[in-house]
């Protein structure tokens, strides 16, 4: 295709007509600037305030136990694990959004996939707490894993409790992986930005105007360490699109395994209403549920607060409020049949449970979820409610309440009445407990506004892709190529600089590599020069899919060595190699050596991390992260003629090279 | 300026990586080992007494029976400390003057006993009795260690519970016949593995299974 232009669909409305690589570049890092205003202290002083509270509620509990919160015998299970389940099914729902987004390929995932994936790791970190302070002497928390103790004990593989723990230590190091993998070459640009305006303000300083700050360049570089010395070379694109695809995959069989894991352990308990065999598939739709509309009210807050209209269009919003119908259906669908079922053949403990959510203590709870998650999608058979921002948000938030409402009514109602009418007791939630989920929210909402002043919040790369797959406008001007520079030696190589990767590709296939070793830089993945450079190996998968089945293998062993060899403890009968108990926590922790396998293996296979490099010292090479692609011959040997080079490369016709030059080592 | 870091920043920066992956690694090397080390369990340590008892005089060279102190041993939960009755028994004779008895002497006199540092503690919540222990079997060293080689007595053994564990998982490596239990100096016989279940039979324990369980120490 070198030469001619491949007609491409118009944009589908997924992105301003003006949109062009550097814009998005400039909106995204430059959003945080513009996240200073008065609103952001305001919410921000709020988020404080919660947390206040939540250290507060922490001090009370660890003061006085778990009492606090009005837990009581039947109702052990109350707003601590209500509170971790809806966390961790936000976690879930935002994380299968945004890995199934990217295994499919959607082109629409660029305005949410990183507010998705950072509602993820923030909720994670909310619900990662619970496991902690639900438990009656926290500072012990770690007797819950397996750790080289003294006592000659494992902890209790059959327990739930062991479950969360893995789980949750599992889940936000998978999270934490594609979220920061993802956030790379974005960390990049930003290192680049800051790296220009220091350099500006050196050059200023030099000519006598203002003065030099060192906070600059430290911030710069703070970027730069975060960033590894990611320079965005073809085959470490390629690379990194194989790694976020694995985690994609991982975090997929996580997600499932996890919530289908807590509906299981519900049902291996005796109480009544917790055995419908759709709970399951209940359990993910209203994880996903939650999950999206979390992100969705996240996203048009980014949205407002960054001024992206550009980037994050009606579109965007339009799609988020179909996948919440969708899936309010799907929900509505879901308690429907539960309630058929038990009315139609359940036992009379089961249908009892039926009436006592409908109309029982707690019936409010049920009819929360109808009022703030199942009829408020309805909302979205408008044209005009979908487009909506405010409507979006303002659903998004009530599906979450509506889902806080659905842990509530799942585990209160069955626990506060169970067989006998003399062990039932009601349950109301105490002050602290409500404090403590207040201040959880607090930590979810404080990390979320720092995130939001310090780091792009839209993914800059996926938006350039989404850009560059839509072009719009006119092409890039034809510059002549200017003169070689002429650098004292010794030489790195030669680099030519062109304004689209289309471009770069051409002019590799139509120039040959001149005996020179050629690698090619730009802001996006170069599918075309991967080609021609020869794609990678694909060992990440592979690394990956061992590193899984080795760590679920080996944690299966420890379980079943811990309770059926070193230590055989008879509970109620059950049996000594009770597998069934281990999948979940095995399926976790597999995935979380997978997600560490895969980040390793994409470092070391780039040979990264590498802050100092030559590529760096290609003139305006902060234009790599930005709107600009390099190719650069590397001299290796005596054949390299850095003369026919520049030649071959001045001669080129049809796109042509902005600028050509001598790179020195 | 050409580079935003400089040359050596790469070897800095994977020094500061490597450094704090083995930091990492070595976490709970260094935990572990800090948990099982005297300075945590306390073996090995002769705290200061208010008198520098030895046992290696008392009950090692002249021989004194461990009941003729430590009287209830056989028939109670505690093997019990003597009180300074017990020591003026023979101090009231001999020795009366010795500097370093005088605060037997002093707490004869004011009919006060020693305040001695205790040195094998229990935590509240485990159940242990001596007299169980002493009459089916286990002996004195098993967990206080030789004394009679204690010029200041020490703790011989971390009460940790896979020290208990060890023996209640498989009592027949452990127990010894009835006219060994004071036997300071005992270690397995090397028919051990015949005799041990015979004994485990002649004393009536029920064998590992039923010494696992919770309730056996935690009441």
């Amino acid at each position: 295709m070198s030469g001619t232009v491949t007609p491409l669909p118009a944009r589908p409305g997924l992105l301003a007509a003006q949109a062009d690589f550097a814009s998005i570049g400039r909106a995204v890092a430059g959003g945080p600037d513009r996240t200073r205003a008065r609103p952001w202290w305001i919410a921000f002083a709020g988020a404080c305030g919660l947390l206040a509270v939540f250290a507060a509620a922490l001090f009370w509990l660890l003061l006085n136990g778990v009492g606090v919160w009005d837990n009581n015998n039947p109702v052990v299970w109350a707003l601590d694990i209500v509170a971790y389940d809806w966390w961790i099914g936000i976690a879930c729902g935002a994380l299968l959004v945004s890995t199934t987004l990217r295994l499919t390929g959607a082109p629409w995932r660029s305005a949410i996939d990183r507010v998705a994936e950072t509602a993820t790791v923030l909720a994670a970190a909310a619900a990662a707490l619970y496991p902690i302070i639900h438990l009656g002497r926290p500072w012990v928390f770690y007797w819950t894993l397996p750790y080289p103790n003294t006592l000659a004990l494992w902890p209790q593989f059959r327990s739930p409790l062991v479950w969360d723990a893995v789980d949750i230590v599992s889940f936000l190091g998978l999270a934490s992986s594609i979220w920061y993998l993802g956030l790379l070459p974005d960390l990049a640009a930003l290192r680049d930005r800051a790296f220009e305006a220091a350099l500006a303000e050196l050059r200023a300083a030099d000519a006598g105007r203002g003065r030099r700050r060192r906070t600059t360049l430290l911030r710069a570089q703070a970027y730069g360490i975060l960033a590894l010395g990611w320079r965005g070379a073809v085959v470490h694109w390629e690379r990194w699109l194989l790694a976020t695809r694995t985690l994609a995959v991982l975090g997929l069989i996580l997600v499932v395994s996890l919530q289908t894991g807590a509906s299981v352990m519900l049902a291996g308990s005796v109480l009544p209403g917790w055995h419908d065999t759709l709970l399951p598939v209940t359990f993910l739709i209203g994880s996903l549920l939650s999950g999206v509309g979390v992100t969705a009210a996240l996203t048009v807050l980014v949205r407002r607060a960054l001024a992206l209209e550009a980037l994050i269009t009606e579109r965007h919003l339009a799609a988020l409020g179909r996948l919440m119908l969708v899936l309010g259906l799907a929900s509505a669908y879901c308690y429907a049949t539960e309630i058929f079922a038990s009315l139609l053949h359940g036992d009379a403990f089961d249908r009892a449970v039926v009436v006592r959510r409908l109309a029982g203590a707690h019936a409010w709870a049920f009819w929360t979820i109808v009022a703030c998650a199942l009829l408020p999608v309805q909302l979205f058979w408008l044209r005009a409610a979908r487009r909506s921002g405010p409507a979006v948000a303002l659903v998004g938030i009530l599906v979450a309440v509506g889902s806080f409402a659905d842990h509530f009514m799942l585990l209160i109602v069955t626990l506060s009445h169970d067989f006998l009418p003399s062990s039932a007791h009601s349950y109301a939630a105490g002050a602290w407990g409500v404090a403590t989920l207040a201040g959880s929210v607090g930590l979810f909402l404080a990390l979320l506004l720092i995130g939001l002043r310090t780091l792009p919040m839209v993914s800059i790369v996926e938006t350039r892709r989404l850009a560059e797959a839509h072009p719009q406008g006119p092409a890039a001007g034809e510059a002549a190529p200017r003169e070689p520079e002429t650098a004292p030696a010794p030489l790195w190589g030669v680099t030519a600089e062109f304004a689209s990767a289309r471009d770069l590709a051409a002019a590799m296939r139509t120039v040959g590599s001149l005996g020179a070793r050629r690698e090619a830089y730009g802001p996006v993945p170069m599918p075309e020069a991967a080609e021609i450079l020869g794609q990678p190996a694909g060992h990440i998968p592979l690394f990956a899919l061992a590193a899984a089945l080795a760590g679920a293998a080996a944690f299966m062993a420890m379980c079943l060595y811990a309770v059926g060899i070193d230590y055989v403890f008879d509970i109620g009968g059950r049996p000594r190699l009770s597998w069934q108990s281990f999948v979940v926590p095995s399926v976790s922790f597999g995935m979380l050596c997978g997600a560490l396998a895969t980040v390793l293996a994409l470092l070391v296979e780039n040979r990264l991390p590498r802050l100092n490099h030559p590529a760096f010292n290609i003139p305006d090479f902060t234009r790599a992260t930005q709107d600009r692609f390099f190719l650069a011959f590397e001299a290796r040997d005596d054949r390299f003629d850095a003369e026919r080079i520049e030649r071959a490369l001045l001669s080129l016709r049809g796109p042509r090279a902005l600028m050509i030059r001598r790179v020195p080592r | 300026m050409r580079q935003l870091f400089a040359p050596g920043a790469d070897a800095l920066f994977r020094l500061a990586l490597l450094t704090a992956a083995a930091c990492l690694a070595a976490l709970p090397v260094v935990g572990a080992g800090l948990m099982r080390s005297s300075y945590v369990t306390g073996v090995g340590v002769a705290p200061a007494q208010p008198v520098p008892f030895s046992h290696k005089h008392h009950s090692g060279e002249l021989a004194i029976d461990c009941r003729y102190c430590h009287t209830s041993v056989e028939t109670q939960a505690t093997a019990g400390i003597p009180p300074t009755h017990t020591c003026m028994t023979c101090h009231g004779q001999i020795w009366s003057g010795s500097d370093m008895l005088a605060p037997v002497r002093a707490s004869y006199a004011r009919d006060e006993p020693l305040h001695w540092t205790r040195l094998n503690k229990l935590p509240g919540y485990v159940y242990y009795n001596h007299a169980v222990h002493v009459q089916n079997g286990i002996g004195c060293s098993t967990c206080h260690g030789n004394v009679t080689e204690m010029q200041l007595t020490y703790r011989a053994n971390a009460f940790e519970m896979s020290f208990c564990l060890d023996c209640h998982r498989n009592p027949e490596k452990y127990v010894r016949p009835k006219d060994e239990i004071l036997t300071m100096t005992w270690s397995p016989p090397a028919n051990q593995a015949e005799i041990g279940p015979e004994l485990v039979r002649q004393y009536h324990i029920r064998g590992g299974e039923r010494l696992t369980e919770c309730a056996i120490c935690h009441r």
